[in-house]
This record gives structure tokens, C-alpha cells and sequence, in this order.
């Protein structure tokens, strides 16, 4: 595992001088209470209205089976991504990152895409990784072109794949070459318009992980404590949307979708968001969309480990709301055109 | 407070894990068996660092050290504390109040384990599209009944050139899930591809309820259904309906990991 650690360095010699912040950039920031209180509101009402007959009670029963099973699920990667970038803080040497990689973060980014592949968990393991490499000093470009590329071509998944689509490598090709495809340009796409000024302000001020004074083991256990209960939040709420949606919308309904080329691509991309199924399992649910074309398929292979509402709800706590949006939106794009590129060459 | 709020949750969340892993097989509800040693480890994980999360506490730091060197805090500039929303959230001494949510999962997990999925989510989704076996099928077994599980009796049924399966008397098990249109219902099984959000669901319907015509059986009921066939279509080809003529009809227990498509293995 340490070895994601060798080989995601970073130029952050090029990267921003952190600026001190004049006063006006702290904004209200009051979303995650804002939020938090929202869902638990809504879920009250749920119960409740399902408690008064409104709902029917094996719905509620659905609901919350689907989102306990997507915590369950997520919950070992959740701690492996933190208590790795708890240890990533505490006791790598701040050095070790920059005297690996390349210096030009304009190299940096596809190296760390590639190195991606050696961290072999699913989309909640990477968002902590990358945060905790932002925050040793790593170029963001690069930790973000690893944090999308993880997920999607580690070893687990790309075999995943291959069980899946049994006698079908174009389609492990296809989904290789899309993903780092799509994590190399929005990691370019970072350096070229991407803005500080969008992260969290703890991220903007990189600290140095060990801090003089404090013991690595208590560096290491405050670090995991917080990023935990962060991601971990941040989890359950993108467990409880994508559970809504899951039990809202019946699959059979999905199913009608599969006609026209063009549209069902962007349907399973859409899809992808709105489920949340884990990288590991979403070669699986892909295989049996048997009515889309092997295209779309890719496309919901593609974009689900990189954008879904857990993710972004992850992202969201994680990196900040403003930088959340757009770079989801802007990777769902490439992601969609990077599939439909592949697709169309290899499929 | 907060931060005896940080273990406890820690702790807790440590400890419904292994409840549902360790102490009972409330897991399988959710995930499938694969991840039961992860999860084992990711509580024992989780519990051990909220009691060492204890233990720090009752040094001689109490409040403050924690607020003046938080880690977000190295840098010189360090950030003025005022402004409406406090210094919660945004750096590692409090509790991110997201947090919170966590609550929930890990009260379900400890006290109100929800309920396994069953008809209601079976009745709403489509039947698993079977995939198409190349390799052609190898014979039949002789034994009469023959135990098959729902995903072979369907490919059997709408695959099978050679019509093996004409005739012969097979024995399927799986939960009932009542079909709409009134017309029999179906046997079910619903299959964690990787967990409960991505389930799929296999169903053949059934015809006749065995000896008596008392109805349908109960919704989510296991039973082992006897039979054979149920001619429509072209046997071998996808107009054959995946459906069945019931000669007889058993409850049986619930299987412990029940979102498989195994083969039956009671007798009878």
C-alpha cells in the first residue's frame, strides 16, 4: 500500500504559493448543518408518513435495507482510505512526494493517474487518499487525476470487469484507456482552469501533516478520528440519497431507455450518478443492462467511480461545496466523451 | 464533550459492525459473505481507535491544546475565529457535524437491524435478464426430482435447443412474491450482485398450487415447489415462458444467506 505513496509525487514547487486569505474570502458556510438537518427532517418524514400509512411500510423497510447495505458496504474502504491518509499525514516525510515525480505538474498528473491502480479499494477509499496527499504538498491536479483513476483501474475492479464481461476484453481495454483518459484531462483541465480559491481553506493552507511537538501516533489518530467522521457522514448522506432513488424508481422502468444510441449513453451516465454502486460491483450491474449498447455500458463503468451522489457528497465535505459542483459536472462530461470516444473505437 | 462524542461514535459504530459480523449473520442481509472478514477487521479497527481516542482524553490536555494546534491551523496566517458560523467544521478539533448522520447507520446496525428484502422489492423489479450460455448445455442428471436453481431452469427453458428439460419433474426453491395479474404467482429469488442496492431478481411463475387450490401462498414465504414445465411457446427459444406446473408445494426454512441463487439443499 505504501507504494501509492512512492509513486504520487508531486511538483508542488509549481503549485500555488498559498496566498493569506483576506478576510471577505470566509464565506457562511453554514451547508452540512443546513443539510444534515434537511435529511434527518426528511427521513423523520418518511417514517413518519410511512408510520400514518402514506408510504406503505415495506418501502421504509426497502429504503433502509438499501441504505444500510450501501454504508455496510462502503464502510471497510471508508476506513481503509482514511487510516491510509491518516498515515499518509502522520508518518510519511513531507519530502517524499516531491523527490519521486516528475517536477512539472504537467507530468505529474498522468503519472499519478497511472499510479492509481495500485490503490485497491473503491471510490470512498480514494476521496481521503487524495484529500491527505493535497494536504502533503502533492500538486491538487495530480491528486486529482488519482483520485479518479483509482477507483476505476485497480486490479479488484479491472478483474471485476473481466468476470463480467466474460470473453470480452475490448471491454476491459475500453474501460482502462477511458478512465485514465478521463483522470489525465481533468487533471490538465485543473491546471488550466482550476482555482484555489474553490478548496476548503484547510486544504488551501497546506499544513505539513507532523507538527512539532505531537506525537505521530496521536498526529495519526486525531487525523483519522476527524476524517472519518467526515467521510463518514458525508457517506450515509449520499447512502440516503441514492436509496431513495433506488427504491423510488423500479429498474424495470429503466429499462424502457434503450433505444436510441445516443440517449441511452446519456441515460446510463445518469444513471451511474444516481445509483452510487460501488466500482467493485458496478461491472456486474453493467453486464446486466443487456438492452444498452456495449457503448453505454462503458459510459456507466466510466463515470460511476468517478461522479455519484455519494461521491459528491464525499467530495462535497471533503474538498468543499464550491469545488464539489464544478468538478463533477466537468468530470461527468469528459467521462461521458471520453466513453463515447473509446467506445466508438474499441466496442 | 464533543470529543467524548468522536469515540463514543467511533466505538459504536466499531461495535454495530461486529454485531452484524461477528455475533450474528444480520450481515447477509446487506452484503454478500465475501466482505465479512473487511468488515470484522474494520470494526475492531474503529473500536480500538475510539477507545484509544478514550484514553487520550483523560490526559492532561483538555480543551484547548487541541483548538490552538488543530491541523489546519500550521499555517502562520491562522484564521481569525469570528463570523457566524464559529470555527465549527472547518478544521480538526471539533466534530464535523456531518458526523451526526452517522448516528443512524449505526443505531440501525446495533438496535433495529432492517429487514432482509423480500417481495416487496421483487415484485418491483424486472427479471434478471439471463445470460446467454456459448457453450451449448451438458446433459441433464437422471435424478427425478431434479434440484435446479432458477437461473439454470430458466436458461434451460429458453435456451436449451436440445428440450432436456421436456418432461422432467424438477424441484426449484425460492420466496413467493404474489403476481398482480391474479394468475399464480411467482417463486423468487433475489441475487446481491454485490449488495442489496444493486440486488437483481430471478422469478418463474407458477402455475396451480399443488393439491389443494387454497390460493396463493403468503407473500415471502420459502417454499420448495415440485413440478415441471409450463408449456407455452417454443421450448428452447425465449417465446418459452419461465414458468411452471406445481405438483407440490413445501415450506421450507429460510436459507442463511438467501440472496443466492444455490441449489436446494433440503431434501424432500
Amino acid at each position: 500500500m505504501e507504494k501509492t505513496d512512492e509513486l504520487v509525487a508531486a511538483a508542488e514547487d509549481v503549485a500555488v504559493v498559498p496566498v493569506p486569505p483576506p478576510p471577505s474570502v470566509r464565506r457562511p458556510r453554514p451547508w452540512p448543518l443546513g443539510a444534515a438537518v434537511l435529511l434527518a427532517a426528511a427521513a423523520t418524514a418518511v417514517v413518519l408518513l410511512g408510520g400514518t400509512g402514506w408510504l406503505d411500510r415495506p418501502a421504509v423497510g426497502a429504503w433502509r435495507t438499501v441504505c444500510l447495505a450501501i454504508v455496510v458496504q462502503a464502510m471497510p474502504f471508508l476506513v481503509l482510505g482514511t487510516v491510509l491518509s491518516g498515515a499518509i499525514n502522520a508518518f510519511v516525510p513531507a519530502d517524499l512526494f516531491t523527490r519521486v515525480l516528475p517536477k512539472r505538474a504537467v507530468l505529474a498528473v498522468p503519472v499519478a493517474g497511472v499510479a492509481g491502480a495500485v490503490l485497491p479499494g473503491c471510490e470512498c477509499a480514494s476521496v481521503p487518499v487524495a484529500n491527505s496527499l493535497i494536504r502533503r504538498g502533492v500538486t491538487p491536479a495530480a491528486a486529482f487525476a488519482f483520485l479518479l483513476s483509482a477507483p476505476a483501474i485497480n486490479p479488484v475492479v479491472l478483474t471485476a470487469t473481466a468476470v463480467a464481461f466474460p470473453g470480452n476484453p475490448a471491454m476491459i481495454a475500453a474501460r482502462l484507456l477511458a478512465s485514465l483518459g478521463t483522470a489525465a484531462v481533468m487533471g490538465w483541465l485543473w491546471l488550466w482552469r482550476g482555482d484555489e480559491k474553490w478548496l476548503r481553506p484547510a486544504l488551501r493552507h497546506r499544513h505539513t501533516g507532523h507538527t512539532h511537538g505531537r506525537s505521530r501516533w496521536r498526529e495519526f489518530r486525531i487525523g483519522f478520528q476527524y476524517d472519518f467522521l467526515q467521510a463518514g457522514g458525508f457517506l450515509v448522506l449520499g447512502a440516503m440519497a441514492a436509496a431513495t432513488f433506488n427504491v423510488a424508481v423500479p429498474r424495470a422502468v429503466l429499462d424502457a431507455f434503450s433505444g436510441t444510441p445516443w440517449l441511452s449513453v446519456l441515460f446510463l451516465a445518469g444513471l451511474a450518478v444516481l445509483l452510487a454502486v460501488c466500482s467493485e460491483a458496478d461491472a456486474f450491474v453493467a453486464a446486466s443492462l443487456t438492452g444498452f449498447s456495449p457503448t453505454a455500458r462503458l459510459a456507466f463503468m466510466v463515470v460511476g467511480p468517478m461522479v455519484d451522489l455519494k461521491l459528491i457528497a464525499l467530495q462535497a465535505g471533503t474538498f468543499g461545496r464550491a469545488f464539489a459542483w464544478r468538478f463533477c459536472t466537468a468530470t461527468t462530461v469528459v467521462a461521458v466523451a471520453a466513453s463515447a470516444l473509446t467506445g466508438g473505437a474499441l466496442l | 464533550m464533543r470529543r467524548l462524542f468522536q469515540g463514543l461514535l467511533l466505538k459504536l459504530t466499531g461495535l454495530g459492525l461486529l454485531r452484524v459480523t461477528l455475533f450474528s449473520d444480520t450481515y447477509l442481509r446487506y452484503v454478500k459473505p465475501g466482505l465479512r472478514p473487511v468488515l470484522i477487521a474494520s470494526g475492531v479497527v474503529l473500536l480500538l481507535l475510539g477507545i484509544a481516542a478514550a484514553f487520550s482524553r483523560t490526559g492532561s490536555e483538555g480543551h484547548a491544546p487541541d483548538d490552538q494546534e488543530g491541523h489546519a491551523h500550521d499555517g502562520p496566517e491562522g484564521r481569525p475565529h469570528d463570523g457566524p458560523g464559529g470555527h465549527e467544521g472547518h478544521d480538526h478539533s471539533g466534530t464535523p457535524r456531518i458526523a451526526w448522520l452517522l448516528v443512524l447507520p449505526t443505531l440501525s446496525l446495533l438496535l433495529f437491524a432492517p429487514p432482509a428484502l423480500g417481495a416487496y422489492t421483487a415484485a418491483r423489479s424486472g427479471a434478471k435478464p439471463v445470460a446467454v450460455q456459448r457453450k451449448g448445455f451438458e446433459p441433464l442428471p437422471a435424478t427425478s426430482p431434479l434440484p435446479l436453481t432458477l437461473t439454470d431452469f430458466t436458461k434451460r427453458v429458453q435456451q436449451d435447443r436440445s428440450r432436456a428439460i421436456q418432461g422432467r419433474t424438477v424441484r426449484l426453491t425460492g420466496f413467493v412474491t404474489p403476481d398482480p395479474a391474479g394468475d399464480g404467482w411467482y417463486l423468487t429469488r433475489i441475487i446481491f450482485t454485490c449488495c442489496a442496492a444493486d440486488s437483481q431478481t430471478v422469478k418463474i411463475h407458477v402455475h396451480g398450487s399443488g393439491s389443494g387450490s387454497a390460493g396463493p401462498p403468503a407473500a415471502d414465504t420459502w417454499l420448495a415447489v415440485t413440478g415441471t414445465w409450463h408449456p407455452a411457446g417454443t421450448l428452447g427459444t425465449g417465446s418459452a415462458p419461465a414458468a411452471l406446473d406445481a405438483r407440490r408445494i413445501t415450506p421450507i426454512a429460510r436459507p442463511i444467506n438467501a440472496f443466492t441463487d444455490d441449489l436446494p439443499v433440503t431434501p424432500g
